[in-house]
This record gives C-alpha cells, sequence and structure tokens, in this order.
C-alpha cells in the first residue's frame, strides 16, 4: 500500500510538473513578446521592473523556466494584474467557494443517481426503467448554461423565488447579521445554482449505476445469494449494490475532470465567485499571472480527486492490495 | 466499461456490422436518436438555400434587415424574430446546426479513429509502448479541457474552429483508447489470434484483419458519445465568449442573447439555441446508449 | 424407504427472440432418503436447468410449463418467491463451482456463511460463527480462514468452503453443480471423496450434476442419463453398468473402459444434439441414433419403467436385446 501510494504520487509529480511546463511553453511560444502580455503601457516604470525582474523575463528561456519552476513551488504565481493582489491569496479564496457549492452537488447528484440507478436496474424492462433512463441521457446531455438561465428566468426573474446570481446580499452583511442570518441568506443564493448542479448530474451516475448494477446482477455471486434464500432486499442492497458501486468509484475519477467545465458554466450563470469564473474573468481581462495560477490550482485539484478516489477504491476492494 | 465484453454470435454467416444494424432498427433509442438527428440534418441543408431567399438579410455573419429596430419577435419575413441589431435568428440557427455537426463529427471521427488504433497497437503489443501510451492517456484525461480551451484562446487573442477540433480531438481520444486496449488484451488471448499468430501472419495484419473488426462495436458507441462531448464543450466556449468569432454557432447566439441582456425579454431568442444543442447532443447519445445495450450482452434481460 | 424428491412430468422452456425453446420434457424421476443421484449428459442437455428448476432460480425468461416437484411430499412448483426463500438452503442446498463467481468477492468468506445461517435460524452470531468454524473443521480448513476473502484462497479451498456453505443451514436435500470442474485431478479427488462421506454421513439425499459419467458412478447410488432436455434412462448405478438400453447410455458405456477407470470426454455419438428450438417430433435421440425404427421419427417414446427400479425411454425397450 505505501509502495502504491508513493508510485502514485511521483506520478501526480509528474503530470503537474508536464502540465505547468506547458504552460510555460505557451505563454512563451505567443506570437508576440510575452512582456508585452505580463506588462500593459498603464503601468509605472517601477512596476515594469518589478515584474520584469519577477518573471526574469530579461533572462535566457531557460534560465526563465528555472525561476517559473521555482516560484511554482513556492506557490507564488505572483500578483494579479488586474486587483494587484497575490495571486495565490485570490485563488485560495475562490476555490473555496467552488469547493462549498460543486462538492455538495456532486454528493447529492451523486446519492440522488446511485439510488434511482439501482432501483431501476432492479426493476429492468419496466417503464419506470425506460423513463428514468431517457429523463437522465436528457438532463446528461442539456446544455448547463441553458438550463441555468431557464431556471433563473422560470425560479428567479418570473417567480421571484430566489435571487438573480451571487452567492451572498452584499447590502445584508454590512451591518453585521447574526451567523443565522448570514446562513439563510448564503442558502438562499445556493439553492439554484445547486439545483441546476444537480439536475444536469444525476443522470450520468444514474446511468453509470444502472448498467454497473444490471452487470452485477449476472454474476454468479447474486445466484448464490439468491439460493441461499436471502431477502430480496439484501440481496440487492448488500451484494448488488454493493459490488456495482466499484466501477462507479473510477468513473468518478474521470468525471471530475469534465464536471470542471460544469463549474466554469454554472460560476458563469449564478455569477457564483468561484475558481471556474475567475479563469473565464481573468483571460477575457488578460490577467496571466491569475489565469496561469487558476489553471495550475484546477490541474492540481483534479489530479488530487484522482487519487482520493483511487485510495477509496482500494478500500471498497479487497481485492486490491496494492 | 472497462470489461464491456460484445459475444455476438460469431458463427452466424452475417458480419457483426450487419448483425448490429438489424438489432438498431428494433431498438427504441437508435430509432428516436435518428429521428431527431435528421430533423438537425435537415436544418443543416436548410441553411444555405434559406440564406440564397435574401443573402443581405439572411447571411447569418453578415445579413442584417435594417428595417427592424432592436429585437423583434417571430413573425413571417422571420421566423425566430430578430437579434437586437435586425439579424436573422432562424439564419444563425440553421447556421449553427452546419456548425455543430460538422465539428462534432470531425473530432468524434478523427478521436474515435485515434483511440482505436492506439488502444488496438498499445494492447497487441503491450510492454513498454502499452505503458507509455496509457500513462500519456492518464495524463491527458485529468487535463481539464474548457479551461484548457478558454486559456488558449486567451494566448492567442482569438480563437478559431481548427483550433477546438485539434484540441478536442487531441484530448478525447484516451477514453476510447482505455477500453479498446482492455478489449484487445482480452482478444490476444482467443484461438483465433493464436492461430493466426501461429501460421505466421504478420502483425499489421493480425491487427487489422482479426482485432480491428471485433473491437469495432465498441469503437461505434464511442463515435457516437463522442460527438455529443464535442458539441457540448464548443457550445461552452462559444457561449463564455470565446468561440471562433469568423462563424455563428449556438453557443455564441446564447451568449449574444446573454451578454446583452436579452434573456430574460427575449425567450424567442434564448430558447431554441439551448434547446438545439441540447436535443442534438441527445440525439447523438441516444444512439450511443441503444448500441451499447446490442454489443454489451451483460446489459442484456435476464 | 420415504421419497424425499419426486419430480413428474416436468416440462421447462425459455422464451428467446426466436421462440421457446424446450429445455426439459417429461422429466420423472424419484429419489428416496438417504441416497445419492447423478445426472449425466453433454453441456446443454439441460441438467443444470433441472437443477435450477428444484431450487426455483430460474431466469426471467424460463418457465415451468407442466408438471409437479413434490420435496417432502409437497408440490414446490406453485409455491410463491417468499414461500420458496424459507425452502432454499434449509430444505434444499446447492454446492456451487468454484470456478464460478459463487463467493461474493467483498465480503469475508467466513461472513457469507453466517449470512446465510442467520437468514434462516434465529440463532446469535456468536453461536452462527461457532457453526461455520465446525463446518470449516468437517470440510477441512483451519477455520482461521473465515477472515478471509474469497481471492485469499486456493481453488480447491474455495470449493471446500462452498461445500461448508451448502451445507451451513442442514439441508435436507444437496443438488451438486459440477462442484469441481477446473480443479486439478488431484484436488478433485479429494473433493469427491469429501462430498460422498459427508453425505453419507449427514444421511442427505444429493443430486449430483456432472458431464463426467466416471465422477458420477464413483459417488452416486443411482444414474440418470439426460439428453436433449429428455432424461432418457434412470437406473441403480450397478444396473445401468451392466445392463445400458438406451443406445445413448450404451455409446457412454462403450466409451468408458471401467467404473474405477480412465476418465474420458463425454462426446460418443457423432453428431450435433438438436435445435431445442425445433426439436424432432419423435425421438430427440432419432437423428444420431444408429438402432432407429419408423415409430422413433415420428412418436415420441414414453419414460416407463421396464425392469425394477430402471426407468427407459426408447421405442426399443428390451425386445430388442
Amino acid at each position: 500500500m505505501g509502495k502504491y501510494i508513493i508510485g502514485r504520487i511521483v506520478q501526480i509529480i509528474i503530470t503537474f510538473f508536464i502540465v505547468i511546463s506547458i504552460i510555460f511553453l505557451m505563454f512563451r511560444v505567443m506570437p508576440s513578446d510575452p512582456s508585452s502580455f505580463l506588462l500593459t503601457p498603464s503601468m509605472t516604470a517601477e512596476a515594469k521592473q518589478t515584474i520584469r525582474k519577477q518573471f526574469g523575463l530579461d533572462e535566457p528561456i531557460a534560465v526563465q523556466y528555472v525561476i517559473y519552476l521555482k516560484n511554482f513551488i513556492h506557490g507564488d504565481f505572483g500578483n494579479s494584474f488586474y486587483s494587484g493582489r497575490p495571486v495565490m491569496s485570490i485563488i485560495m479564496e475562490k476555490m473555496l467557494n467552488t469547493i462549498f457549492l460543486s462538492t455538495t452537488a456532486v454528493i447529492l447528484s451523486y446519492l440522488i443517481g446511485i439510488f434511482i440507478g439501482k432501483a431501476i436496474a432492479w426493476k429492468r424492462g419496466s417503464k419506470a426503467e425506460k423513463f428514468f433512463v431517457i429523463l437522465g441521457l436528457w438532463f446528461y446531455t442539456t446544455f448547463t448554461p441553458w438550463l441555468g438561465i431557464m431556471f433563473l428566468w422560470i425560479f428567479a426573474f418570473k417567480l421571484k423565488w430566489f435571487p438573480l446570481g451571487g452567492m451572498i446580499t452584499p447590502e445584508k452583511w454590512i451591518f453585521d447579521p447574526s451567523l443565522f442570518e448570514k446562513i439563510c441568506d448564503l442558502g438562499h443564493h445556493l439553492i439554484l445554482p445547486l439545483i441546476t448542479y444537480v439536475v444536469l448530474w444525476f443522470g450520468s451516475y444514474l446511468l453509470l449505476m444502472r448498467n454497473s448494477m444490471l452487470e452485477t446482477l449476472k454474476e454468479d455471486y447474486i445466484l448464490t445469494a439468491r439460493a441461499k434464500g436471502l431477502k430480496e432486499k439484501v440481496i440487492k442492497n448488500r451484494h448488488a449494490a454493493r459490488n456495482a458501486m466499484l466501477p462507479i468509484v473510477t468513473a468518478f475519477a474521470i468525471s471530475i475532470s469534465f464536471s470542471i467545465a460544469g463549474a466554469v458554466l454554472i460560476e458563469t450563470i449564478f455569477s457564483w465567485p468561484g475558481i471556474g469564473r475567475t479563469i473565464v474573468e481573468a483571460t477575457l481581462r488578460q490577467d496571466y499571472p491569475l489565469v496561469q495560477g487558476a489553471f495550475a490550482v484546477i490541474t492540481m485539484v483534479v489530479l488530487l480527486a484522482n487519487f482520493a478516489a483511487d485510495i477509496a477504491y482500494s478500500y471498497l476492494d479487497p481485492r486490491i492490495t496494492y | 466499461m472497462e470489461t464491456l465484453n460484445y459475444t455476438l454470435d460469431k458463427t452466424e454467416k452475417k458480419s457483426l456490422i450487419r448483425q448490429i444494424w438489424d438489432l438498431a432498427g428494433r431498438s427504441t433509442f437508435i430509432k428516436l436518436g435518428v429521428f431527431i438527428m435528421l430533423i438537425f440534418g435537415g436544418m443543416a441543408v436548410l441553411s444555405p438555400i434559406w440564406i440564397q431567399i435574401n443573402p443581405a438579410i439572411y447571411d447569418p455573419i453578415i445579413g442584417v434587415d435594417l428595417s427592424v429596430n432592436g429585437s423583434v419577435g417571430p413573425s413571417f419575413k422571420h421566423p425566430l424574430g430578430t437579434d437586437d441589431i435586425g439579424k436573422d435568428l432562424f439564419s444563425q440557427l440553421l447556421r449553427g446546426s452546419q456548425v455543430a455537426f460538422i465539428l462534432g463529427i470531425m473530432v468524434s471521427l478523427i478521436s474515435t479513429t485515434l483511440g482505436t488504433t492506439i488502444g488496438l497497437f498499445a494492447g497487441y503489443y503491450g510492454k513498454i509502448s502499452d505503458t507509455l501510451l496509457m500513462r500519456l492517456a492518464d495524463i491527458i484525461l485529468t487535463v481539464p479541457i474548457l479551461p484548457l480551451l478558454i486559456v488558449i484562446s486567451g494566448i492567442f487573442g482569438t480563437q478559431s474552429n481548427w483550433i477546438i477540433l485539434l484540441i478536442l480531438s487531441f484530448t478525447f481520444w484516451p477514453v476510447t483508447a482505455r477500453v479498446i486496449r482492455a478489449q484487445t488484451l482480452s482478444l490476444r488471448e482467443r484461438p483465433f489470434i493464436e492461430s493466426a499468430k501461429v501460421s505466421g501472419i504478420s502483425n499489421t495484419r493480425i491487427i487489422v484483419k482479426h482485432l480491428a473488426p471485433n473491437v469495432l462495436p465498441i469503437a461505434f458507441y464511442y463515435l457516437t458519445v463522442t460527438v455529443t462531448g464535442a458539441i457540448l464543450v464548443e457550445a461552452g466556449l462559444s457561449f463564455l465568449g470565446f468561440g471562433d468569432p469568423s462563424n455563428m454557432s449556438w453557443g455564441m447566439m446564447l451568449q449574444w442573447c446573454f451578454v446583452k441582456g436579452y434573456v430574460f425579454k427575449a425567450p424567442y431568442w434564448m430558447i431554441p439555441p439551448g434547446l438545439c444543442i441540447s436535443l442534438l447532443s441527445f440525439s447523438f447519445y441516444l444512439i450511443g446508449v441503444g448500441l451499447e445495450e446490442i454489443v454489451n450482452p451483460r446489459l442484456k434481460k435476464r | 424407504m420415504d421419497s424425499v424428491l419426486e419430480i413428474k412430468n416436468l416440462q421447462m422452456s425459455y422464451d428467446t427472440s426466436e421462440g421457446p425453446v424446450s429445455a426439459l420434457d417429461n422429466v420423472s424421476f424419484t429419489i428416496m432418503a438417504g441416497e445419492a443421484m447423478g445426472l449425466v449428459g453433454e453441456s446443454g442437455c439441460g441438467k443444470t436447468s433441472l437443477g435450477m428448476c428444484i431450487m426455483k432460480l430460474l431466469p426471467g425468461n424460463a418457465k415451468i410449463t407442466h408438471g409437479e416437484i413434490f420435496f417432502n411430499g409437497e408440490d414446490i412448483v406453485p409455491k410463491t418467491e417468499d414461500e420458496m426463500r424459507k425452502i432454499r438452503w434449509k430444505g434444499i442446498s446447492m454446492i456451487f463451482q468454484a470456478a464460478m463467481n459463487a463467493l461474493n468477492p467483498v465480503y469475508k468468506v467466513g461472513d457469507q456463511i453466517i449470512e446465510a445461517i442467520m437468514a434462516h435460524d434465529t440463532i446469535k452470531k456468536k453461536e452462527a460463527k461457532e457453526k461455520v468454524s465446525d463446518l470449516y473443521k468437517l470440510v477441512g480448513i483451519d477455520p482461521k480462514r473465515m477472515e478471509n476473502y474469497p481471492h485469499e484462497y486456493s481453488g480447491g479451498m474455495r470449493q471446500r468452503a462452498i461445500i461448508a456453505m451448502a451445507l451451513a443451514c442442514d439441508p435436507k436435500f444437496i443438488i451438486a453443480d459440477e462442484p469441481t470442474t477446473a480443479l486439478d485431478v488431484i484436488v478433485q479427488d479429494e473433493i469427491i471423496d469429501e462430498i460422498k462421506i459427508i453425505q453419507k454421513k449427514l444421511n442427505m439425499i444429493m443430486m449430483y450434476i456432472s458431464h463426467d459419467i466416471s465422477v458420477i458412478a464413483e459417488t452416486c447410488d443411482k444414474i440418470g442419463v439426460m439428453y436433449a432436455g429428455n432424461l432418457i434412462e434412470y437406473a441403480n448405478t450397478l444396473a445401468l453398468f451392466d445392463n445400458p438400453l438406451h443406445p445413448y447410455t450404451i455409446a457412454l458405456m462403450s466409451s468408458f473402459p471401467s467404473i474405477e477407470g480412465l476418465k474420458t470426454k463425454l462426446n460418443p455419438v457423432p453428431g450435433e444434439p438438436p435445435n431445442l428450438l425445433n426439436p424432432p417430433k419423435g425421438c430427440r435421440f432419432y437423428p444420431r441414433c444408429s438402432y432407429t425404427r419408423e415409430i422413433c421419427k415420428n412418436e415420441r417414446p414414453e419414460f416407463v419403467e421396464i425392469e425394477t427400479d430402471h426407468f427407459l425411454a426408447c421405442h426399443r425397450g428390451i425386445s430388442w436385446k
């Protein structure tokens, strides 16, 4: 086990190294001089000098690369052009918001998807099965921003049940409300993006779980369980679902990198101050240090999530001994 | 999915493809999917014809109807209404169908061919080439595609559909490759491959003549679902404002509607493009799921 | 002696996309208390389907269309799933093939046996555990291995654990479905001896399914021969070996040197078994038989007691001998 974990960590470091090297190259093989992207005309000569020094733009490319790597290792991505704040602190703050929203959403859609997937696989060939498969497929392939806008239009604009966007109502927070009021306000903002996420995502888990469950139900140990005279519920949950979950955990790891795309789109629609929206805005503002940093951190999070899924898998499946 | 293991009746005279074709005709999923797909195919074909009616008004990129003032709702002249500067939304929608089809199918063809080839070679030759290719696949799978495309368009200042096509093709192949490789690994041990090896047939010939036909059904499945992925990513990118500005796409229509503040005012502008993106993706995925039910006997009814 | 299992005119078919497949037709036999019955036949002849019929563990597209299965004097064919659940494992249990994935890979083997006991008897987990420990000793595994997962067992050990599991609820009747296939010869012999000893010791009745007639001859008091969904001959082991009557049985015997002798693969007759989607109108063995008469083509032979305790389904009867 220890050996495996070390091996995986080495793999993560190598992958991360490759990705940030590609970022470095991308920012240097640009059509024009990289400094023109790092420096904006409005800067003072002093600021220009600081940045030149910070990124070592006066040095040869090999030296620049070493400096770049060194800065990365220290978590120093420089300062944002737009706000002047250190990139790292912006990213940490936004990342927290993203994790808050998307983790809740992933867990909810996972639970719902698995629950329905399990039930419809058991009722193979029924009308309910066909209905949920088509429903799951439809939402799985629905265009994220469109669904977000539709929900906003109906529930926020027409019915006025929810705010039109953001994470909090700033006016309410100026007067330092009680913790309860804060939580209520946050929850009020959270519901609509959360529902959008869950509606869009539960379908993929539902379909995966259904397929995995159908395959598991063909296994010999299910026949054994039936022959043993166990109750249906026990066979379904303890024997079939428990094994059907295993491939879902692996698929979960792969889906993380795809779900980042969802985060980018949903955060943009709902003006949620997360990392996905940050990378879009930073790119539009040509805030390159922030773009670099945000991309690196997103990649790192995906890598770590994959790693976590692998570890979880080894706990769920006793056959795996690393 | 790693163990996707189809066993259609190989003793039958009919080829695998033929058997799949026969079974596909009975699948509700596939029939529904093909039906929706054909509607959009019709729209794509209609696009140049519609423009010819009056290019000055109906060209999706440069055409403007100067007689309208601001965004107007559906009328006889503009079946879906116009945007805020008098561009015909219906012609944009038709062009969007064309773009989605071409991009989706091209990406899917390139990446599935790439993935199938790599999967076959990695699985058949094994050893170091296998390890290297699969590590590469793992690395590519962890790169978040949409942020990558955003960053690239940021760096180059502008985006083109060719770059999107290349990057999507290059980032989508690993999923196919992993599954095809797993399938090849199990096929490699089967007697008919063993006997082909013993009889001295060249490796390339074994792969092309004996292995490839057997992994084709799975490749078909990925061919269809990859189209969905490509359409959705391109739409997302365009929606965020990083699409190819020299063309029109559904994502871009929704983006204009969003940034110009018409999302709540003009449902005739907001609803159609998003619905089209979703429906076309849905149709390809339906076909994929229908195919999966056919080629994966473990999903068959008990 | 009492009959524990009595099957009368059993018919079962599978619904497939091409039409119904007649998997079992006109199967009748009786097993008396304390007896072990062997069922032999080529793969696909319906012997496993018969085992599944008796447990009523048929797949969704299979249906018992006719006949009765009396277990302890009660017909189980009309019984509901709920009633069957109580009979399974406690009344009728089954030894599965270890080569199959019969044990759930994610649970400890001991726990899977305890689970079976606790599903039927209201006893404490600790007592169930002690019982499993005794069963492990009976089949010759160290009880400590209860804490291991299936993948940590060797093939032979897994088979022993599966036997222990089958015995967990003190069943009256055990169906052993090819329990030694895919094990190496030495382990195979050990397991067969084990099963034989346990069956006599616990005085259960057993139905031993195999394609290998030598294994069956070694373990069973009676032998039933199946062909294409029909039971064609049923007699005491010695009687069958002394005096096989059905041409198919005779062919089986002739390719089989002696009871303790070499093990032979079972394909003694040239040709393929018939397609059960559209079985021959008369005798199902007709197309491969070398003693055919006109009647064999059109009329199905009845399964009748031709000598005491010797049943046969063949128009030839003993008359041709």
